[in-house]
Order: C-alpha cells, then structure tokens, then sequence
C-alpha cells in the first residue's frame, strides 16, 4: 500500500512542478500544448464509456439503469457546472431508478 | 495588501472548491474504506497525492487486486493534465524562486487552477494569494476523506446510488472538458475505441490506448487545419 501510495505522490508531483520549474527557459511547441489538451478529454472518455456499456460478463451491452442516470448526470452538469451538485444528482438518479426498473 | 491579507483573499476565494471537495472526498474516503484501505493509509493518501480522478481510479485497480505499477502509471497519464495547467500558471510566477514554486505546484488541482486563472489579477506574482487558496481547498479534501473513511462502514455501499458516485464524478468531469466541437470529436473517438480496446485486451491498457489513439488524432487533425487556414486553425499563442 505504501508503495502504491508514495509512488502516486511522486508521479503526481512530477507534471505539476516540471512546468513550473523549466517552463521560463523553454517554449512549448504549440501542436504539443494542443495534443496534451485533448488527454484530460480522451482519458475520461476512455473511463465512461466502458462502465456504462460493459457489463459485468464483460459484454458491450446498453444498460437502461446506468445510461439513463448518466445522461442526466451529463445534461445537469452541462447547464449547471458544478462538480459536487452533479456527484450528487447521479447518485439521487441512480438511486431513485432503482425502485422503478 | 499584506501578505496576510492576500492570504485570507485566498481562502475565501477557495470556499466553494470547499463545499465541493468535502463531499467528494467523503465519497472517496468510503469507497477508499470498502476497497480495503485503513483510514490512515486514506488521510495519507489524500495529504501526499491530492488528486481526486486518479485517486478514485486508484482504489477501484487495489479492489480489483492490481499492483503498484499500473496504478502509478495510470497516475501519471491521468495527472499529466497538470503539466499543461503548471504551464500556463508558470507564466505568472516568474519571479518566485523554486523551492517555492515546487511547493505551490505539490498543491495545484483541476479547481484550484480554475479559480486561480478566473482571479488572474490576485494570482499574479502573489504566492500568498494561491497558497491561501490552496492549502484551504487541500484541508478540505483530506478532512473529507478522513470522515469518509471513518464513517464509511456504517454507511452500506450499494444504497443510496453510491455505485453511481463514481461514474457521475468522471462524467461530470469530462463535461467540463468538452470545450468545442472537436472535444466532441475526441470523446466519441476514445470512448468507443476504449469499448474496442476493452473488449480485446486484458486489464486496464485500454484507457491508455485509447487516450493515446484520440490525443494522435486531434494533434493529426490540427495540423491539417492549420495547413488548410494558417492562423486561423488554432488560437494564438498565450502569453
């Protein structure tokens, strides 16, 4: 665990405090700036996609329940912008279907 | 103003990171609780890494039983995002010397940096100001888990839609992301290759095999554009 948890520490650190160390001595090229903006984007794509269309024999399957609570994750965090509101409406969704379907 | 006075500036500017990390941090404390990690390796956790998606990713690879080398290499590509945000906040701390700096940046998060670049007049040259800022919306996030993690097993993991934490946290995230069309573009593209990746790989190599496909893919398309309409394919250049 401490392994886990130090080396996280380490690999954390490192992009936070590379840029802000060397950044004044170099310029990035501007198509690198724009690959590495598109990660955030990808990397989570690559996280929801699967847990809402996977399931658990790990088949590519639509799953009502999952798909259903996650558009309306999706469109009240679109208007309302607000990380813990939108933690919070999920779950209440989520929770909520569970007594119709 | 003093330093103290733009300290204070900056805790009260972090206030509604504050009202979102707590219960975040509470929901990762729980789930961090039910994965098998004690309340002290959690409030570790949270103090020397302090960073909310790969620290969720991280508990749900140690309940699935995975080892140290995944989960740190998934740390790093998921926080590589920093690098671009210590980037841009670089160019308003060019004159702060760098043990300073590497300890502002120890603390720089996905919300922090929103709020700081939306109050770039109290950021500029100020440490007090983003440290204020900072250490308050860290507090919170290691208070939050500890709690979680201490309450956690009272609290049964399967009501109340807590399954769904998770996945409405990286959805909700990822909406912040979309930022035009061609985001878009890059979530339809790494979410349905991550379905392809998944399908035919073992283990978790297809969130970075397809985030390394979609990132390729913009940065091809970009080059493209800016051949076809030179200047006016991507912004100018900050700074």
């Amino acid at each position: 665990m401490f392994a886990i948890i130090f080396g996280m520490a380490v690999v954390t650190f490192v992009p936070r405090f590379l840029p802000m160390a060397f950044l004044t001595r170099w310029v990035i090229p501007e198509r690198v700036k724009i690959g590495l903006g598109y990660i955030p984007t990808a990397i989570l794509s690559a996280i929801v996609f699967p847990i809402l269309f996977f399931n658990g024999g790990g088949k590519v399957v639509i799953q009502p329940h999952d798909l259903l609570s996650a558009i309306s994750v999706f469109i009240f965090s679109w208007k309302v912008k607000r990380l813990w509101a939108s933690v919070i409406l999920g779950m209440l969704v989520y929770w909520g279907l569970g007594f119709i379907m | 103003m003093t330093n103290k006075g733009q300290f204070r500036e900056g805790v009260k500017d972090a206030l509604p990171i504050v009202l979102g990390y707590l219960p975040v941090g509470m929901a990762f404390g729980l789930l961090a609780r039910n994965a098998g990690l004690t309340p002290s390796e959690v409030g570790l956790m949270s103090l020397l890494v302090y960073a909310g998606a790969s620290q969720f990713l991280a508990i749900e690879m140690i309940y699935k039983g995975m080892t140290w080398l995944p989960i740190v290499l998934a740390t790093f590509f998921i926080n590589l995002r920093h690098f671009l945000m210590g980037s841009n906040l670089s160019l308003y701390f060019k004159n702060t010397p760098l043990r300073l700096l590497g300890f502002l940046s120890a603390q720089l998060t996905d919300e922090s940096f929103a709020v700081a670049i939306s109050n770039l007049p109290k950021v500029k040259n100020n440490p007090p100001y983003l440290f204020g800022l900072q250490i308050t919306s860290h507090l919170a996030w290691v208070i939050g888990s500890i709690v979680g993690a201490l309450f956690g097993p009272f609290i049964k993991i399967s009501e109340y839609g807590l399954t769904f934490a998770l996945p409405s946290l990286f959805i909700c995230l990822l909406v912040f992301q979309l930022k035009s069309v061609r985001h878009f573009g890059i979530m339809v593209v790494a979410g349905v290759s991550s379905l392809f990746f998944k399908w035919a790989f073992q283990g978790n190599w297809y969130i970075l095999l397809a985030a390394l496909l979609a990132g390729g893919i913009g940065v091809v398309v970009e080059i493209i554009n800016e051949k076809q309409n030179p200047r006016g394919g991507s912004q100018e250049a900050h700074g």
